[in-house]
C-alpha cells in the first residue's frame, strides 16, 4: 500500500517543480535528488491536518478556561467532564449505539458477504454494486433520507431509530471488507469438512468461522469506531434524549465552548486510535492473513 | 439361483457387491447436460481411474459419488446400498480435493484428526491412528506444523492422510497431482500406488493425464462429453480402443479412412492398402483404421504384415527413439516410431525424400467405429 501511494508523489513534484529542477540540473543526475517541493507540500499537509487536533489535545490540559492562552498543565477539565452528568450519559449512549451497530452490522454483513460471493447469480452482481452506494452517498443525504423514512413510518426519533440507522449504514462497510475475505476462501474447505463427517452447521462453525474470525474482528472494531464518532447520521436520527456524545458536543458548543469538550475530544481521539491499531494488529497477532484491513501490506 | 433371488429381495449392503455402482446417472445444469445417463461399476479394492479431457464430466461424476452434487437422474450405490439421497457426511467415502482444501487454521495433526473427532473416536485410538497415518505418508514429526509451512507435495500427503485415516470404503481423488511439478508428480504416482496397495481401499481417481492413468490404474474408464467411451484395463484401453476418441486420446494413433473393398482399404488417390479382412466391416463401407506409431516396422518386414510404401517427410530425433513422418497416400501421413537400436547414428537414419517399405501385423490394425 505504502509503495503505491508514494509512487505518484515524485511525478507530481517533477511536474510542479519542473522549472527549478531544470536550473539545477548540473548538480546531479536529477533522479536521485529529493523532490523538495513534494516534501514541503507533504509537510504542510500534515501540519494543517494535525495542528487543530494537537491544539485540542494541548488545551484539554490547560489550567485556564481560555482557548487561546495556555497557562499550565492540569487535569481539571477531565474532572469536569466526568462530573458532568449529561456528557457522561451521552458517552454511555454512544458506546451503547456503537456496540449494537457493531454486532448487528457484522452479523448481517457477514451473511450478506457470503450470499453475494456464493450466489453467483446476476442479481448478486447488481447487489454488489448497490452495496457500494451507501459508501459514496454524502452522509447528509443518508441522514435526511433516514429522518424522512422514520417520519414516514411514524417512528419517533430516539435510541431505536439511531441504532437502526447506524446499523444499516454500517452493513456496507462490513460487507465490502468481508466479501474480499469470503472470495478468498476455498469453497472446497467446507466440502472437505462435510466429507470428513461434519454437518453443514459444524462445517461453518469448525472451519469457515475460524478462518473468517480475524476479518470479522477487524471490521467490528472499525464499525465501532465509525459509529462512535459519527455525527451527521446521528444528528438526524436521534431524539432530544438520549443524545450520543457527538451530538451533545455539537449542542454544547453552540452555548460557548467549554474546555471540558477538549477533554472529551482527546479521549475520543485516543480511544479511536487505540481501536484502529487493534483492528490492524490483531489479525497479525493471530497469525492470519487477508483481514481486509491489512493497510501495512506492501 | 438362490443367490440371485437373495440379492433381488435384499437391496441392502452385501459383501461382494461392487464398491461403487452408478446406475443411469445424469447431471444437467440448466441447458448443459454434463453427465449423460452413465453406468459404471467399480470392483472393491481396485485402483479405478476416470480419464478424459477437461469438461468431460469426470469431476462431476466423482462429486456425485461423494455427495457434493445431486444427480438429476439415476442412482449412486456404495457396496450395494443406495446412497443417492445421503449428504456427504453420511457416506462411507472420503475425498482428496484438487486444491487439497486443508484447514489453514489447524495444525497437521488436527487436520488429520478432524474426521476421527467428528466420529468421537477415543483418545488413545485417535492418537494411534493419526500417528500411523502420518507415518504412512512420511510426515512423522511435522504434526505440529501449520499447512502454510508445507510444500505442495507435503500438503498433498496431508490431504491424503486426512481422508485415509477414516478408513473409508472408497477414496475419491480429484486430480490430486495436477498442481505438482512433473518430477514430484512421478514420485507421488508411485507413492499413491504403494499406499493404495498397502491399505487395500478402493481408489476412484480422476485425471486428464493419460500416462498417470495408464501407469497407476487397475481399471480405466475413458470419458468424453459426459459419456463413458470405454472401460477396461490399461492394456485394453491402449491396445484395443473401441472408439476413435479413445484411440486418439490415449497415446497417438495413425488414422486412415477409406472405402472397404475386396479385403482392402482404398485410400485417397486410389491407393490400395491390403489390410486383409477387417472384422465387422461391410463391403463398400467407409472405414477408419488406426495403427500405433510403435507398431509399425521399417525393417524386418514379414509376409503376413500389411505392407505399403512410405515417403519420408520429416525425421524427429527424440533420444531413445526417432519418429519418422511418412506419406503413404496423398494427404495420408503416418508417424512411425523406431527405437534407436540399429540406426542410432544420424547417417544411418532415413532422410527426407527417401522411399521406405513399412508394415504392421494385422492384429495391430484397429478398426474404429
Amino acid at each position: 500500500m505504502s509503495v503505491t501511494t508514494a509512487r505518484p508523489e515524485p511525478a507530481v513534484a517533477s511536474a510542479a517543480a519542473g522549472t527549478s529542477r531544470r536550473r539545477r540540473r548540473r548538480r546531479g543526475s536529477g533522479m536521485d535528488r529529493k523532490p523538495r517541493f513534494a516534501v514541503a507540500v507533504t509537510a504542510l499537509f500534515f501540519v494543517l491536518l494535525y495542528l487543530p487536533i494537537a491544539a485540542v489535545v494541548v488545551f484539554s490540559f490547560n489550567t485556564k478556561k481560555s482557548l487561546t492562552v495556555f497557562d499550565g498543565w492540569s487535569l481539571q477539565w477531565y474532572r469536569a467532564f466526568f462530573n458532568d452528568r449529561e456528557l457522561t450519559h451521552s458517552l454511555g449512549t454512544s458506546l451503547e449505539v456503537a456496540a449494537v451497530a457493531m454486532v448487528g452490522s457484522v452479523v448481517i454483513g457477514a451473511a450478506l458477504a457470503f450470499g453475494l460471493v456464493r450466489a453467483r447469480s446476476r442479481l448478486g452482481a447488481a447487489a454488489n454494486a448497490i452495496m457500494l452506494i451507501p459508501l459514496i452517498t454524502p452522509e447528509i443525504v443518508t441522514g435526511v433520507a433516514s429522518l424522512m423514512l422514520f417520519k414516514g413510518v411514524y417512528l419517533e426519533p430516539g435510541l431505536a431509530t439511531l441504532m437502526i440507522a447506524e446499523t444499516t449504514f454500517s452493513i456496507s462497510y462490513v460487507t465490502v471488507i468481508l466479501r474480499a475475505r469470503v472470495a478468498e476462501l476455498n469453497p472446497e474447505i467446507e466440502e472437505a469438512a462435510m466429507d470428513l463427517g461434519a454437518s453443514r452447521m459444524q462445517a461453518v462453525r469448525l472451519v469457515t468461522l475460524p478462518l473468517m474470525w480475524p476479518a470479522m474482528l477487524s471490521s467490528a472494531i472499525l464499525i465501532f469506531t465509525i459509529v462512535f464518532d459519527d455525527f451527521v447520521l446521528a444528528f438526524f436520527t436521534t431524539g432530544v434524549s438520549p443524545q450520543p456524545l457527538s451530538v451533545r458536543i455539537y449542542s454544547a458548543i453552540r452555548f460557548g465552548v467549554q474546555p471540558s469538550i477538549n477533554a472529551v475530544g482527546t479521549l475520543m481521539l485516543v480511544a479511536s486510535i487505540l481501536l484502529i491499531v487493534l483492528a490492524l494488529v490483531l489479525p497479525r497477532l493471530l497469525g492470519r492473513h487477508g483481514s481486509g484491513l491489512d493497510l501495512f501490506k506492501s | 439361483m438362490t443367490a440371485d433371488t437373495l440379492t433381488a429381495t435384499q437391496p441392502t449392503a452385501t459383501a461382494g457387491r461392487p464398491a461403487v455402482e452408478l446406475v443411469g446417472i445424469g447431471k444437467t445444469y440448466g441447458e448443459a447436460e454434463v453427465v449423460k445417463d452413465l453406468d459404471l461399476s467399480v470392483e472393491a479394492g481396485t485402483f479405478f481411474s476416470m480419464l478424459g479431457p477437461s469438461g468431460c464430466g469426470k469431476t462431476t461424476t466423482l462429486r456425485m459419488i461423494g455427495g457434493f452434487v445431486d444427480p438429476t437422474r439415476g442412482d449412486v450405490l456404495l457396496h450395494g446400498e443406495d446412497v443417492t439421497d445421503l449428504p456427504p457426511n453420511r457416506r462411507d467415502v472420503n475425498t482428496v480435493f484438487q486444491s487439497y482444501a486443508l484447514f489453514d487454521h489447524l495444525s497437521i495433526w488436527d487436520n488429520v484428526a478432524f474426521g476421527l473427532r467428528r466420529k468421537r473416536t477415543g483418545k488413545a485410538e485417535l492418537r494411534q491412528r493419526v500417528g500411523e497415518m502420518l507415518e504412512l505418508v512420511q510426515l512423522t514429526g511435522r504434526d505440529k506444523d501449520m499447512p502454510r509451512e508445507l510444500s505442495g507435495g507435503q500438503k498433498q500427503r496431508v490431504a491424503l492422510a486426512r481422508a485415509l485415516v477414516n478408513r473409508p470404503s472408497v477414496l475419491l481423488l480429484d486430480e490430486p497431482l495436477a498442481a505438482l511439478d512433473l518430477k514430484l508428480r512421478r514420485a507421488m504416482q508411485v507413492e499413491l500406488k504403494r499406499i493404495q496397495r498397502e491399505v487395500g481401499i478402493t481408489f476412484v481417481f480422476v485425471t486428464h493425464d493419460q500416462d498417470e492413468a495408464l501407469t497407476m490404474s487397475d481399471q480405466i474408464a475413458v470419458m468424453n462429453e459426459g459419456r463413458i467411451h470405454q472401460c477396461g484395463t490399461p492394456e485394453d484401453i491402449y491396445e484395443r480402443p473401441t472408439t476413435a476418441f479413445v484411440a486418439g486420446f490415449i497415446g497417438t494413433a495413425n488414422r486412415m479412412t477409406g472405402d472397404y473393398r475386396d479385403g482392402g482399404l482404398v485410400l485417397a488417390g486410389d491407393m490400395r492398402l491390403r489390410t486383409g479382412e477387417l472384422e465387422g466391416c461391410r463391403e463398400g463401407e467407409q472405414v477408419t483404421i488406426a495403427v500405433r506409431p510403435e507398431k509399425i516396422w521399417i525393417s524386418d518386414l514379414t509376409p503376413e504384415m500389411v505392407q505399403t510404401d512410405g515417403l519420408v517427410k520429416a525425421t524427429v530425433y527424440g533420444g531413445p527413439t526417432t519418429t519418422y513422418l511418412m506419406e503413404i497416400a496423398p494427404g495420408v501421413e503416418l508417424a512411425v516410431l523406431e527405437q534407436n537400436l540399429q540406426r542410432a547414428r544420424t547417417e544411418d537414419r532415413w532422410t527426407d525424400g527417401e522411399r521406405v517399405r513399412i508394415g504392421w501385423l494385422p492384429e495391430h490394425c484397429l478398426v474404429l467405429h
